[in-house]
């Protein structure tokens, strides 16, 4: 019957998305769980710049010549809250210190304005108070360093206009101009290396932590929805239903990939949210990455969605074939759990290495790994490079034709229903 | 005339362990065919290779002229299987899995919605088939999954132990159903039942069956007359004395 498989889809995909488990574990988690943690990082991160943004200071001024003048005059014109202390031994200015919410003192010993003149190097004594042991009271403690090195960059000036005062003292500071152009898919751009190695870090860590988020939820849900048949006791009569053995492989194959789907969505949206609310405080930049050639083309795109498309039916099928031996969920996930690893090891590994540059033992053990040629072609598509997209594609999908085989013999046998498997040593 | 079901000479081994040791029986259409003995008799099994679960190691098993091996398909459009240990999909309303199974066997909505009206008079669920199957009791579950074996209207109804956690009342309402559907629909039945009072009130043959064969078959009169029984139960107890 025609709609038989189409029943039978229906039927898996408002079952396991029914199921709360499923449900929280796989789509409500990833939604909340992502937001929740780059709200948390996000107001921390706030907090952090907030407790900068109002640190007090103290400063003792025991020298009292035209630099030190000059020093605190810089502080204030920074609007730095700055608090002007007698002199005083140092352990009666920090006990006194401690009775108010002033973090640092900066004491500016005698001889200071004498020595920069003379040339030497002038002293600065700094004294910080930490509260607590948490980012922002290290950040406070750093914040002094700020307007001392802008006004050590004016004192620097200062000199350079004195001693030639036909020059620019920018150029003196800075002889050297550098501009940079980076040749990209044969293209000249008028960009920093640095800027495009961000940009590459964020796809090659991007891609393959999706691909892996992905395919691990795909085989957790495959081996949750033939467990949950076993455990529910509703194989059986599943089995003896007017339908072919292929076509309930194909119905829980298809229900599987509709549930993972969502899960990656849910994942996916959270992570979106994740990252905007943890880069918010960073500085935009305005580099169009269709300009600099980091898009995918049409055909890279229906490349890499064939590519995830065979990676999802066989990590589904493995998932399944191992999964039949158990007697329940919990059972389940606990052996398909190992085969996160076969996902997890390219993965990682390709996050931070190109695969050429790996030794050649690691080289043979990842090509022979069938996810690693996911993550391969997600790093071709955007190089273009379509020979790299179809041998992957060519290895992945004999490989999901072999396991779709071993899953179909399973399904056609017994050992759908009689597999057990053993933790006893047999004797 | 065809024999509803032909088993000949059935083996299975599961491992080193013997489950069937060359089981034999004929069962013909419209009969309610018993199979009775303790527990590891081999019961379960045999209804197991007739549902088409599980192949049996040599020996063959006909049902309406169909071999369960090679004609598995057609075997199970006219099968209706109801297990020993049987659930239904939590996350569905009774009516969605009605709905769901009736599905399989009936091309258009009329049919489905008629199989399932019939499964609703069978169970006896009325308004309680709308909510999800994770609310109801076992032996709530167990009623929908008479209901859903017989709401198909199959040749052949195999049930492994029909009324296993239903109370009384509602399992005196099952075994009526079963055995006006076997009258009414002329649907052969072939049951496993530890309940002697239920297999001397539905079948019109029984056999009892130990160690994976066959050791006494008759209808229910003639076998407590072979043995002098007041009831099954003490000729069963009889048969297991002298086997």
């Amino acid at each position: 019957m025609p709609n038989a498989l189409g029943n039978l889809i229906r039927k898996e995909a408002k079952d396991m998305l029914r199921d709360p488990k499923i449900l929280l574990s796989m789509i409500l988690m990833p939604l909340l769980m992502f937001p929740i943690m780059g709200a948390a990082i996000s107001l921390s991160t706030s907090t952090v710049k907030e407790a900068t943004r109002s640190v007090a200071m103290a400063i003792m001024k025991i020298d009292e010549g035209t630099i030190s003048n000059q020093l605190v005059s810089s502080f204030k014109a920074l609007n730095i809250s700055l608090i002007e202390v007698k002199p005083s031994p140092i352990e009666e200015a920090i006990q006194n210190l401690r009775q108010t919410n002033i973090t640092t003192l900066i004491i500016i010993p005698k001889g200071f304005t004498e020595n920069i003149t003379s040339g030497l190097k002038g002293e600065l004594r700094i004294y910080s108070i930490l509260r607590s042991i948490s980012l922002s009271e290290g950040a406070k403690a750093s914040v002094v360093n700020v307007p001392i090195s802008i006004y050590e960059r004016t004192l620097v000036r200062q000199a350079i206009a004195q001693a030639f005062p036909d020059r620019d003292p920018e150029n003196v500071l800075d002889p050297i101009d550098v501009k940079n152009f980076v040749i990209f898919k044969g293209k000249l751009l008028n960009v920093s290396p640095q800027l495009l190695q961000g940009i590459f870090m964020s796809q090659s860590f991007g891609f393959p932590m999706v691909i892996m988020l992905l395919l691990i939820s795909a085989m957790q849900i495959a081996a949750t929805s033939i467990s949950i048949e076993k455990e529910e006791k509703t194989l059986e009569t599943l089995l003896t239903l007017p339908i072919g053995r292929i076509s309930i492989l194909a119905g829980k194959l298809a229900g599987s990939t509709i549930v993972a789907a969502a899960g990656a969505a849910a994942s996916l949206i959270g992570i979106n949210f994740y990252v905007a609310s943890i880069f918010s405080f960073m500085p935009s930049t305005s580099i169009d990455l269709a300009e600099v050639g980091l898009h995918l083309s049409p055909l890279a795109y229906l490349l890499l969605g064939l590519t995830m498309f065979v990676a999802i039916i066989s990590a589904l099928a493995l998932a399944i074939c191992i999964a039949v031996y158990s007697e329940n969920v919990r059972e389940a996930q606990s052996l398909v759990s190992p085969l996160s690893l076969l996902v997890m090891l390219p993965s990682m590994i390709l996050m931070f290495a190109d695969i050429e540059a790996l030794p050649v033992s690691l080289q043979t053990v990842l090509y022979l790994i069938p996810y690693t040629h996911v993550v391969l072609a997600s790093k071709a598509a955007f190089m273009e490079n379509y020979a790299v997209m179809l041998r992957s594609i060519s290895y992945i999908t004999m490989f999901t034709i072999l396991i779709l085989y071993v899953a179909a013999r399973i399904f056609m046998t017994e050992k759908v229903v009689t597999a057990r498997f053993s933790w006893r040593r047999k004797r | 005339m065809e024999k509803a079901i032909e088993v000949i000479n059935l083996h299975k081994y599961f491992g080193k362990v013997k489950a069937l040791n060359g089981l034999s029986f004929t069962v013909d259409p419209g009969e309610i065919y018993g199979l009775i003995g303790p527990n590891g008799a081999g019961k379960t099994t045999a209804l197991r290779i007739l549902a088409t679960l599980i192949r049996p190691t040599s020996g063959s098993a006909r049902i309406f002229g169909l071999d369960v091996e090679r004609e598995a398909n057609k075997v199970r459009r006219i099968i209706g299987y109801l297990p020993e240990e049987a659930g239904a999909y939590r996350n569905l309303s009774g009516t969605e899995y009605l709905e769901f199974i009736a599905s399989f066997y009936f091309r258009n909505k009329r049919e489905i919605k008629d199989a399932v009206y019939e499964a609703e008079e069978i169970s006896g669920l009325g308004e309680r088939l709308r909510d999800k199957i994770k609310t109801y009791s076992k032996g709530m579950i167990r009623r929908l999954l008479v209901a859903r074996t017989l709401m198909i209207k199959p040749k052949l109804a195999i049930l492994d132990e029909p009324t296993s956690g239903i109370d009384i009342i509602h399992a005196y309402h099952i075994r009526r159903v079963i055995k006006n559907y076997a009258k009414d629909y002329k649907v052969t039945v072939l049951l496993s039942s530890h309940n002697m009072f239920e297999v001397e009130f539905l079948c019109t043959r029984i056999a009892f069956i130990n160690k994976g064969r066959i050791l006494v078959e008759g209808s229910p009169e003639e076998i407590k007359t072979r043995y002098g029984a007041r009831d099954l139960e003490e000729a069963f107890m009889e048969v297991a004395r002298s086997a």
